[in-house]
């Protein structure tokens, strides 16, 4: 098998054709998801059983039923329905829906992790336990969870290209319509798990400057 | 003296288990007072009810008169106050933890001044001043812009207790401040302690150096299983004590090691 | 509620599929986890550094992306594998790096003083290694490795999108002819919902037993 390197220099910019709707729909599924957890989080830690029962029950859903499943269900679903969304939309629900449960859990292990003498030394200022979760626990559970969330940043970046089978034309499915249409397949992939590479290298090292500039010294 | 702390006939139980049993002692304005006793004793639990970190079950604490953590209504129940209350009256206490508890994303200015700008409603700048003011009064007055992870362990506690005393506590409460410390670092938190004793600062103080209580303190109080069993002037206490269990506890104490 | 009822038995005939895929894959790819992760403590730096290379692209790379380049690329090399076995290689390959990461973690997270406690008392290495490293490490590696044992079941319905006939394929081309997707896609769901819930359980009741042992 004779690899043509040379290809790459015309598979890219082919490619590149998908690449603002890939980066659009993970940077918004990040933004989404991690926002969604926060009510979410909030549900699961209520002191009503029935709320944070709820909750959990929904967790659990959503994380124990695959990505793809979830598309199809919102794509093909909401067509019958009769409010047809689009590839994009749909997509981005189904990543929110998933990625937005394990936001939630994550910020739960980082306020777990705070130690429970955090929010005794606010109170013991005076600070009613409200106001001291707030303007104590918050902030340092915020700086716990920047790895785990860049974690699943990263594997919300890789699963945008799922989308590719509810005809989004992001990266991946511009790929296959090029190995469709060529016989440099091998090329094409290896040119597309570099742009993969690419993303998520660059999103794991903003969110390490992230965690660097606000550590704590 | 008017009497800044009443604790009246205080019970705390963990389910069945009792572990104070109707404690009844006061604590006058300018007093200095020393709880000792072994580890399981009540004495942690006793300072922590004062400011209501504990709950308890039966008694009663006053605070310069006014009821702490619980009222009495109309049909004469028992009621908690509302988490805004209870808050404001921990804010005329200023506690010590052993462990120190400085919030470990701020600064050693931030961690003083948090208290009277976020209860108080001190200005920012005020509260700046104030809380440089506080940390050169424990020596610290370069360490500012340090974070907790930068200072040793007894210039995190001189750190805690200043901004204890930024809120401008009517009394202050110290659980086993020097027991984290690594033995060089015991004189320079005590140092700060005895200036607030003869400062006039009221001062509960939980403490196993008992070489500090004989000196400083106006009143000891030994307790064991949950009970007051012998108080009185520190140095006549240590040197004549009247129960079995202090005489014991002492006799350990002198011999190197504690129960 | 009839469409659904007629579905069931390809809808049954797809799951076994899934159950078969995902099973080969989980056992694959803990094979392989624990042979990385014995490489990256323990190998050579030239291992060393290969199996850092393989986590790095792993950890990037989507397996849908894995997945295409096989299926597209492998004709072309002239290699021919089973459509099944070819899914299986590549998912155990892909999740073989998370399972790496698992027994990698647990193992460092049993402190060096056991390993100098267990010298002092005078046992050996292969000993230290079993009755005192393993056996805390497994404690350890118990929730995550179930965690990724359910990743594993989850990322199997991918092969769908390569034409492998599992569940989700058959929900797919269910959906097409009955234009039912609610109960069909419902049902796919509820396929992978129970493995996955199953597998979270068994994970829950391993670790009572095993920590009611200690």
């Amino acid at each position: 098998m004779a690899v043509d390197f040379t290809f790459l220099t015309r598979v890219a910019p082919a490619l590149a054709e998908g690449l603002t709707n890939t980066l659009t729909l993970a940077a918004a599924a990040i933004v989404l998801a991690a926002a969604w957890g926060v009510p979410v989080v909030m549900a699961l830690l209520s002191r009503y059983r029935t709320v944070s029962g709820l909750a959990q029950a929904y967790v659990e859903v959503v994380r124990n039923t695959p990505i793809l499943v979830l598309m199809f269900f919102i794509f093909f679903g909401s067509g019958f329905a009769g409010y047809p969304l689009s590839g994009f939309v749909a997509g981005l629900i189904a990543l929110v829906l998933q990625n937005g449960a394990y936001a939630a859990e994550i910020y739960r292990g980082g306020i777990r992790a705070v130690s429970q003498r955090m929010p005794e030394a606010g109170m013991a200022l005076g600070l009613t336990p409200r106001r001291s979760f707030g303007l104590i626990v918050l902030p340092i559970a915020l700086r716990n969870v920047i790895p785990p969330l860049s974690n699943q940043g990263v594997m919300v970046i890789k699963d945008t290209s799922i989308a590719a089978t509810i005809s989004v034309a992001e990266i991946t499915f511009k790929a296959r319509l090029l190995a469709d249409s060529t016989a440099a397949v091998f090329e094409i992939f290896f040119t597309l798990a570099l742009f993969y590479l690419a993303i998520t290298a660059i999103f794991s090292g903003a969110m390490r400057l992230l965690e660097w500039r606000v550590r704590i010294a | 003296m008017p009497t800044e702390i009443e604790i009246r006939s205080l019970s705390k139980w963990y389910g069945k288990q009792q572990v104070l049993k109707g404690i009844t002692t006061d604590v006058n304005r300018g007093e200095a007072l020393v709880v000792i006793g072994p580890s399981g004793s009540g004495k942690t639990t006793l300072l922590r009810c004062i400011n209501l970190l504990e709950e308890f079950q039966e008694g009663e604490i006053r605070i310069a008169g006014e009821p702490m953590g619980y009222s009495v209504d109309a049909g004469g129940k028992r009621v908690r106050r509302s988490e805004a209350e209870i808050a404001r009256m921990r804010a005329k206490l200023g506690m010590v933890f052993q462990s120190f508890n400085l919030f470990p994303h701020m600064s050693a200015l931030k961690n003083v001044a948090l208290g009277p700008v976020r209860v108080l409603g001190t200005p920012r700048k005020e509260a700046a001043e104030q809380a440089r003011a506080m940390l050169a009064r424990v020596g610290l007055a370069d360490k500012a812009d340090a974070t907790p992870a930068q200072l040793s362990g007894g210039q995190q506690q001189r750190v805690a207790i200043a901004r204890a005393l930024a809120m401008k506590p009517k009394a202050m409460l110290f659980d086993e401040v020097t027991s984290a410390l690594d033995p060089e670092l015991v004189a320079e938190v005590l140092d700060v302690m005895r200036q607030l004793v003869q400062e006039g600062m009221t001062m509960v103080i939980v403490t196993h150096e008992m070489a500090f209580a004989q000196a400083f303190a106006h009143r000891a109080l030994f307790m064991a299983e949950g009970e007051i069993v012998e108080q009185g002037e520190p140095t006549r206490l240590f040197s004549d004590p009247q129960s079995p269990r202090l005489q014991a506890f002492l006799k350990r104490f002198k011999e190197g090691y504690q129960l | 509620m009839d469409v659904l009822f007629q579905a069931l038995p390809q809808l049954a005939k797809g799951t076994v599929t899934t159950l078969y895929l995902a099973a080969a894959s989980v056992v694959l790819s803990t094979v392989l986890g624990l042979v990385l992760a014995i490489l990256q403590l323990y190998g050579g730096i030239i291992l060393r550094a290969l199996v850092e290379i393989y986590l790095y692209i792993v950890r990037g790379v989507p397996l849908l992306v894995m997945l295409f380049t096989m299926y597209y690329a492998l004709p072309y090399a002239n290699i021919r594998i089973e459509p099944n076995s070819g899914g299986i290689v590549v998912i155990g390959a892909y999740f073989a790096a998370f399972m790496a990461e698992v027994f990698r973690g647990a193992v460092l997270s049993v402190p060096r003083g056991q390993w100098e406690a267990a010298r002092a008392v005078g046992l050996r290495t292969p000993r230290i290694l079993l009755d005192v490293v393993l056996a805390q490490a497994t404690r350890v590696a118990g929730p995550p490795y179930i965690n990724t044992c359910i990743m594993v079941v989850k990322g199997t319905s991918l092969v769908s999108i390569i034409g492998l006939m599992d569940v989700t394929y058959v929900g797919k081309q269910i959906v097409e002819r009955t234009l039912a997707p609610f109960e069909i896609f419902g049902a796919v769901a509820l396929v992978y919902f129970t493995l996955c819930f199953a597998l979270s359980r068994l994970g829950r009741y391993l670790e009572s037993r095993v920590n009611y042992a200690y």
